[in-house]
């Protein structure tokens, strides 16, 4: 999207429900669910909302990546999870057509997110309800609470850092509407938290706020008893595993944090390159003025000069609404990490004190008493869960930046490519000889 | 060098005092010396020849090396200054090989001083300027200091540019303080500075007035003075504004080689992204370096430009001499009819106009009539001398202004391919920079695939 005034939302969303094949349509429920293993190509662009092209099974670039509606589709495309491969999809979540809400005490944004899944637990086959950002921030704050030991999926920044930037501009809507289509997908490709009450709800529930009132009624026991577990107990030591997960956390943290200052810097680079152009072209074309036989050359040149800068323009918006926000989700999301690796730490925390306090009592029971038991239990399970999350999300990273620098790449050689035929068109015109003198 | 010396020599006339007399026999008599062995390019009044100029066929000139000196100056104080070395080469035949026939070594105030003696002694031709004396139009990268070896380079192009103009031109080429700058080292200055040029220019300040009081100048040469302004406006304009965008570019590029640090890093703690992320890291460092390159042939285009914004000073200096001229022409004319006027006076007995005789006359009395008689006649002696001079100043003028525009439509032919070119080659370099920015790119997308 090129930079320019903050335009007014679209009331409808670019494609409309009744476009969308259904994606298991055409074929009964059974066979859906026992028919082929890879889910066929039909099935995968209608999954992706707005993708208009395919990641290929070999993982090879998908084609048609010069279009510029492609490129970020890349960024937001969530590959298949290797868990899942092999499995057929039976959930498929989306979020778009955002519209402005104006009400008496405050001005907001809802997104439809339109659910379609053949599970059980939904009643319907098909959900479309409106969420604003406090409804997922609610949810994922469920999420974290219910299920302590997985990774839950960042969300996009909640306030906006800078005054200058508008909430409401189309610009800011749709990175914002890409982060939480990416939050809700992530969540779905998630063998466990896609099964989540709390989920389920928030993708289904006519009016939210009355479920929020009614408390934590659907906790699940793990949820509960992590929820108590007392912090203070200092670690004996960690296992070398999650000891390495975390000093890559760190280190991944910090390098991520120089890439984005990188972009940011490149970005201020090209918008001053950018102001030092929008003077120059025009100055070719007084120049042009004075002249007689040059007069053409020299408006072609001007005009190259001013196509060169759109491009760049163009360059410059998509760095920032599709490369920066992606970064700093992945910076939200290593924090957020580092905390349930934290969390696991009091957890095996508390084992190893409950577990030395009973030898200290000196008792002959062989017998391990039952809490200490209960607190094996939770560790061990802290310890598979997250080791088990940690693979899918170092895939998913994998996946995730692949895709997010090929297309910083991609639009990089867009924007050259734009140049390029600027400057060869003109070089006719620079060539022509003048037949009236 | 024997050989060839008489022979250029003989085709080169000494610098006329005033060029300003019948042009065309001037040129039939250069012509009639080249005939003699060299084929007959031009006939009279052709002035459209540049690179087929005999000149150039029998001589190459080059700047070819610049070397730092140490001297005394004027003043007794040591100063250190840089000599360039020129070279002219003579060809015997068409595709023959060339003979270094001189060589020596000249500075810049030398160059200077040769075209401030041709300013005086053609000021009708649109004499080629001179690079700049001081680094301008700098961008941080840049030196403005005047020993910065990038500099100099330029420069030393700069002035071999010169003389190939000069040594095209159809006029100046034939000059003989030109010749002699070529081929003799030593005196030379002292040869310039004894044709008294420097008491032949015209003041700065008559040309000013003249510029403000002339009533009558060629309607042309207004159009032509107004353009050679706006030219050297816009152009300016454009140096500048080109400069902060190199600056700006430059900045653009070479953060990009922060990435080729910051992926290095990252990889280090990568297991199957390490491979791809470090060598994209590689090729964002040379995306990075080829910046260098890119701007330093961009300085080239700057140089184009900047020739014709001092060009567009000798031009105007062209317009200036012919407003002189013409206002010099107009002050005659105006005293020639204020003397013919008082003869009458004087003649008929009335007194239309004020006149200082007149009053003294009124005050102190009537005058003899012998002393009357006396200044009718020395009146009249004036205004014959007045209206030879007149007729003379007029054939001058129209000399002028014919002679200078015929040189002025062949600088407009000029200007007009030269800046042509500059325009393909600009276009040319923005097209090579392209295709490298693709092809990095797309290296390090490859590199990205492999992630």
């Amino acid at each position: 999207m090129s930079g320019g005034l903050p335009k007014a939302l679209p009331s409808t969303g670019p494609h409309s429900l009744r476009d969308m094949p259904h994606p298991l349509a055409g074929s009964s429920s059974e066979e859906a669910v026992g028919g082929d293993s890879t889910p066929s190509p039909d099935l995968l662009m209608a999954r992706s909302f707005g993708d208009k092209d395919l990641i290929l099974p070999n993982g090879g670039t998908p084609a048609g990546t010069s279009s510029p509606a492609s490129s970020s589709s890349l960024l937001n495309r969530l590959q298949l999870d290797d868990d899942i491969d092999g499995e057929t999809r039976d959930l498929f979540v989306t979020v778009d057509d955002p519209k402005k809400h104006v009400c008496t005490m405050e001005t907001y944004i809802t997104y439809r997110i339109t659910t379609k899944s053949t599970r059980v637990e939904f009643d319907l086959p098909e959900y479309s309800v409106r969420r604003r950002y406090q409804d997922f921030d609610w949810l994922r704050n469920k999420l974290e609470e219910s299920q302590p030991t997985h990774l839950i999926p960042p969300l996009p920044e909640k306030f906006v850092v800078k005054g200058v930037v508008d909430r409401f501009s189309e610009e800011f809507v749709e990175t914002r509407r890409k982060a939480l289509d990416k939050f809700l997908k992530r969540i779905t490709d998630h063998p466990v938290l896609s099964f989540n009450e709390h989920f389920n709800v928030f993708l289904t529930a006519k009016d939210l706020n009355a479920y929020k009132k009614q408390g934590m009624a659907l906790l699940t026991r793990v949820g509960e008893s992590v929820k108590h577990v007392a912090g203070g107990y200092k670690l004996r030591s960690r296992p070398l595993e999650f000891a390495a997960i975390g000093e890559y956390l760190d280190t991944f943290a910090l390098k991520l944090g120089t890439i984005d200052r990188i972009a940011q810097r490149i970005i201020k680079e090209e918008i001053e390159y950018l102001v030092e152009l929008r003077e120059y072209g025009p100055v070719y074309s007084t120049w042009s003025a004075l002249e007689g036989e040059l007069a053409e050359p020299l408006e072609g040149v001007s005009a190259c000069i001013g196509n060169c800068s759109t491009a760049l323009e163009e360059l410059t918006d998509d760095m920032t609404e599709d490369f920066l926000p992606v970064l700093r989700e992945y910076i939200l999301y290593s924090d957020s990490m580092k905390s349930v690796l934290k969390k696991r730490d009091q957890v095996q925390a508390e084992y190893e004190a409950k577990l030395e306090a009973v030898a200290l009592r000196k008792e002959d029971r062989p017998k391990v008493p039952a809490d200490v038991e209960k607190c094996q239990d939770r560790m061990e399970c802290f310890n598979a869960d997250l080791k088990a999350d940690m693979e899918r999300w170092q895939n998913n990273k994998r996946q995730d930046f692949r895709q997010l620098l090929m297309g910083m790449a991609d639009k990089n050689i867009q924007y050259y490519e734009k140049c390029l035929m600027a400057w060869e068109s003109i070089i006719p015109l620079l060539q022509e000889k003048q037949e009236a003198k | 060098m024997e050989q060839a010396a008489p022979a250029l020599e003989r085709l080169l006339q000494p610098a006329p005092l005033e060029p300003l007399g019948h042009p065309d026999a001037g040129l039939e008599a250069a012509v009639g010396e080249e005939a003699e062995g060299a084929q007959d390019e031009e006939g009279p009044g052709d002035r459209t020849m540049t690179e087929n100029n005999f000149w150039l066929k029998k001589i190459e000139i080059s700047v070819s090396e610049a070397e730092k000196r140490t001297g005394r100056n004027a003043m007794n104080m040591q100063e250190t200054y840089t000599a360039y070395l020129v070279e002219t080469r003579s060809v015997e035949h068409n595709d023959g090989p060339s003979v270094l026939t001189d060589s020596l070594w000249r500075r810049y105030s030398e160059f200077e001083l040769l075209r401030n003696y041709l300013l005086v002694y053609y000021p009708h031709i649109v004499v080629p300027p001179l690079p700049e004396k001081r680094a301008e139009f700098i961008w941080h990268k840049l030196s403005a200091d005047n020993m910065d070896p990038d500099f100099v380079e330029r420069r030393r192009i700069g002035l071999e540019n010169f003389l190939l103009r000069v040594a095209s031109h159809p006029i100046l080429c034939r000059d003989r303080i030109f010749y002699l700058f070529l081929t003799q080292e030593g005196n030379w200055k002292e040869i310039v500075n004894e044709t008294g040029f420097q008491l032949k220019a015209d003041s700065r300040l008559k040309a000013l007035n003249a510029t403000f009081r002339v009533k009558n100048p060629d309607k042309r040469f207004t159009e032509l003075k107004h353009y050679s302004d706006e030219l050297q406006s816009v152009i300016s304009h454009l140096l500048r504004v080109r400069a902060r965008v190199a600056d700006r570019l430059y900045g653009v590029y070479k953060v990009h080689g922060n990435y080729g640090r910051v992926f290095s890093e990252w990889s280090a703690i990568e297991k199957e992204m390490g491979d791809g992320l470090q060598s994209a890291g590689h090729h964002m460092d040379v995306y990075a370096s080829s910046i260098d390159d890119i701007l330093e042939d961009e300085e080239h285009y700057a140089d184009q430009l900047k020739e014709y914004l001092f060009y567009a000073e000798a031009l105007r200096a062209v317009c200036r001499k012919h407003e002189l001229m013409q206002y010099d022409l107009e002050m005659a004319a105006q005293d020639l009819a204020s003397k013919k006027q008082q003869c009458e006076e004087l003649s008929t007995g009335t007194v239309r106009t004020f006149s200082l005789k007149g009053m003294t006359t009124k005050l102190f009395g009537q005058e003899t009539p012998e002393q009357r008689e006396a200044r009718i006649k020395v009146l009249e002696e004036q205004i014959s001398e007045g209206e030879q001079q007149l007729k003379s100043k007029n054939l001058e003028g129209r000399e002028f202004v014919k002679n200078a525009w015929a040189d002025i439509e062949r600088f407009k032919e000029q200007k007009n391919r030269d800046l042509k070119e500059a325009l393909i080659s600009y276009a040319v370099m923005q097209i090579s920079m392209c295709k490298k920015g693709i092809q990095v790119w797309t290296n390090a997308k490859e590199c990205f695939s492999k992630m």
